[in-house]
């Protein structure tokens, strides 16, 4: 019992920073755009989520704060791939080496040290007395609440249920019709991309206001590479994309219990079941479901660009 | 008379080079701008970098060090791009490669001449092993090379700073395995041996792909797969064959690092040459010969890093330089398809 509601406390704070950036390149795929950015963009809003609370002591100001700058670095990107169409995957390689680096040079003074002032868990009146997810979900910061059940239920009513997610989807399958049908491409695209560059910004600052809560020069460990890989796991849905952040939030807080309770494995090796856990995850199931492929498949003008005056 | 701007279907080797030169150019600008504003005097940083690198026996026996791993992890992702494939895994099959050479070196007893030829070997297998999933995944269930190859980076790092740390430490230095017995020779200073010997990789693997049918049928496969298909070449054994080949050639540069250069498996030994090869690639447009070049560059650009470590500067804004680098560049490919027409009226 206690095991179980340790577990998944456990596996919905690290899930958050996957379901976050998940959600966010659901957005950008959703319109066609593969962003490889994330873990860029993630590395950017994680030192400036430490910056402006170390400057601002408060927490959410520092969220919105690499909301700010992702969005930045995204409407960078965006120009890029979306305006100028160059090569999304370069484009994407770029920004993830820019933002590691960058993030790198600008953290150097606050390595190390704990955030300054942390989202706080809040306790929800009557939710949190239910047994297991009461502890485990209803004890937990306001940031879970949003990554968890705000995002993901109200874009996927955007999404499917509304005639501007029909338009964004459109120009994700096929923009040339959705062209004709008088949507703009381009700005549907560049939005979609920028917003979803500064979720992934945003957590960034998720992880160093709190969850790990302190910055330093690998903490972001791939995270956003996995996010883009949970993605085509999550067939492209928001709401998906969050539990699939949440399914690799219990592999890593298994890799804790394992290293807490001192299991003759190598922490190494408990470090590596995120990656593998990964890669399996976008291997099986295209093998294993085949009959799912149709559903769970990609935007089919997934990662090119559109001219509109080519054919 | 009107000028039109138009986009062209393909773009001249000149024009692409100019718009590489540009956007190096650019990207020098913008951090030498960056370094002004924080303080620094960028004529003089720079004037110490060429100085000390260039202008130096010194410094350019470290420019061919660096030279080297780069110059292959370019080539091993060049190669894939070939038949289409992006290998953003050289990292870790360059951890791959230093893995299985150290093991050699450390625990099988051969003479040192011998002991070099079972790392060669070894440094291979290991690469191209470390690309097996991700390749076969590719070519029969269709999973994006883009991530696969990318995620196992992360395992590899991961397993070579287990054992350089846990069960191969070195008493001594607790951080690294003790000294790999076999070295290869120097070639001039610092330099080792395998820097020709990856130039004539290079040269050598370019007139395969230019002029043998192999070649062919390879760089068609890549260009257009279904006409490929259709014209009964089998495309996906080739697919194979060519991602397992970029694997072993970064699995060599790994092999390389640790026989020629660092003599013992670190964590961190790669240096993100992995990433900064696939930087290579781009810089070269594909172009294994434009490869050596291009890896020269990138190895002159990491040097400066180096060298300006000593004024308080980073490597990792050395990596933000890059990205830059990279992320200009591919501007400028795709603005290098555009050509200003004028009408006759």
């Amino acid at each position: 019992m206690d095991l179980i509601t340790g577990l998944l406390t456990t596996a919905f704070l690290a899930g958050g920073v996957l379901a976050l950036a998940a959600i966010g390149e659901v957005l950008a795929e959703r319109v066609g755009v593969v962003n490889l950015g994330v873990e860029g963009l993630m590395a950017m809003g994680a030192v400036t989520g430490i910056a402006a609370v170390s400057a601002t002591h408060s927490p959410v100001l520092g969220f919105l704060a690499a909301l700010a700058v992702g969005a930045l670095f995204g409407a960078a990107f965006a120009f890029a791939t979306v305006m100028i169409k160059a090569n999304q995957v370069l484009c994407g390689l770029a920004l993830t080496l820019m933002g590691t680096g960058l993030a790198q040079t600008i953290g150097r003074g606050y390595s190390g040290m704990p955030a300054a002032a942390t989202f706080q868990p809040i306790t929800i009146p009557l939710l949190s007395d239910i047994p297991v997810l009461g502890k485990a979900f209803f004890s937990q910061n306001i940031l879970i609440y949003l990554i968890y059940l705000i995002l993901p239920i109200g874009l996927s009513y955007l999404m499917f249920y509304t005639r501007h997610g029909m338009n964004m989807r459109a120009v994700g399958e096929n923009p040339a019709a959705a062209d004709a049908a008088g949507i703009s491409v381009n700005t549907m695209r560049f939005c979609y991309v920028t917003a979803g560059a500064a979720l992934a910004g945003g957590a960034g600052a998720y992880l160093t206001l709190a969850f790990v809560p302190s910055w330093s020069d690998g903490v972001i460990a791939g995270r956003g590479w996995i996010a883009v890989a949970l993605v085509i796991f999550a067939g492209y849905r928001p709401g998906m994309a969050a539990l699939s952040g949440l399914l690799f939030g219990l592999i890593t807080a298994l890799g804790f219990v394992g290293q807490a309770r001192g299991w003759p494995i190598a922490p190494a090796f408990l470090s590596m079941l995120p990656y593998l856990g990964t890669l399996g995850f976008i291997i099986v199931p295209v093998i294993a479901w085949q009959k799912m492929r149709r559903a769970m498949a990609a935007p089919a003008a997934l990662g090119e660009p559109y001219y509109r005056n080519v054919r | 008379m009107a000028y039109r701007i138009q986009r062209l279907p393909s773009s001249t080797p000149l024009i692409a080079f100019a718009a590489r030169v540009i956007a190096v150019v650019l990207a020098l600008l913008v951090t030498a701008l960056i370094l002004a504003i924080s303080g620094h005097d960028p004529i003089d940083l720079a004037g110490q970098v060429l100085s000390s690198s260039l202008l130096d026996s010194f410094g350019l026996q470290d420019l061919g060090v660096i030279f080297i791993p780069l110059m292959l992890t370019g080539l091993s992702v060049a190669v894939a791009q070939q038949i289409g494939a992006w290998n953003i895994g050289a990292e870790g099959q360059f951890y791959a490669g230093a893995f299985a050479a150290t093991a050699i070196g450390l625990f099988i007893p051969a003479p040192d001449w011998l002991s070099l030829i079972l790392m060669v070997i070894g440094g291979f297998a290991a690469g191209a092993i470390w690309i097996l999933v991700p390749t076969l995944a590719k070519a029969y269930a269709d999973v994006s090379e883009l991530i696969s190859t990318l995620l196992l980076n992360f395992v590899a790092a991961l397993m070579v700073y287990y054992v350089a740390t846990g069960p191969w430490h070195d008493r001594m230095t607790n951080s690294s395995t003790p000294k790999v017995g076999a070295e290869i020779p120097e070639f001039w200073g610092a330099i080792h041996w395998g820097f020709p010997i990856a130039i004539v990789f290079a040269i050598v693997l370019a007139l395969v792909l230019s002029n043998t049918k192999w070649g062919y049928e390879v760089r068609l496969s890549g260009s257009n797969p279904s006409a490929a298909e259709y014209a009964g070449i089998p495309v996906r054994r080739h697919l194979i064959m060519v991602m397992l080949l970029s694997g072993a050639i970064a699995g060599f540069a790994g092999m390389l690092e640790v026989a020629g250069t660092v003599h013992r498996l670190q964590g961190g030994i790669s240096n993100n040459y992995g990433y900064i090869g696939i930087m290579v690639a781009v810089l070269a447009r594909g172009s294994l010969v434009g490869v050596i070049f291009a890896g020269a560059f990138m190895a002159f650009i990491q040097n400066s890093g180096i060298i300006l470590q000593t004024q308080g500067l980073t490597t990792s804004a050395v990596l933000a330089m890059t990205g830059l680098i990279l992320f200009l560049t591919a501007i400028g490919e795709e603005l290098s398809y555009y050509r200003i027409t004028r009408d006759k009226v």
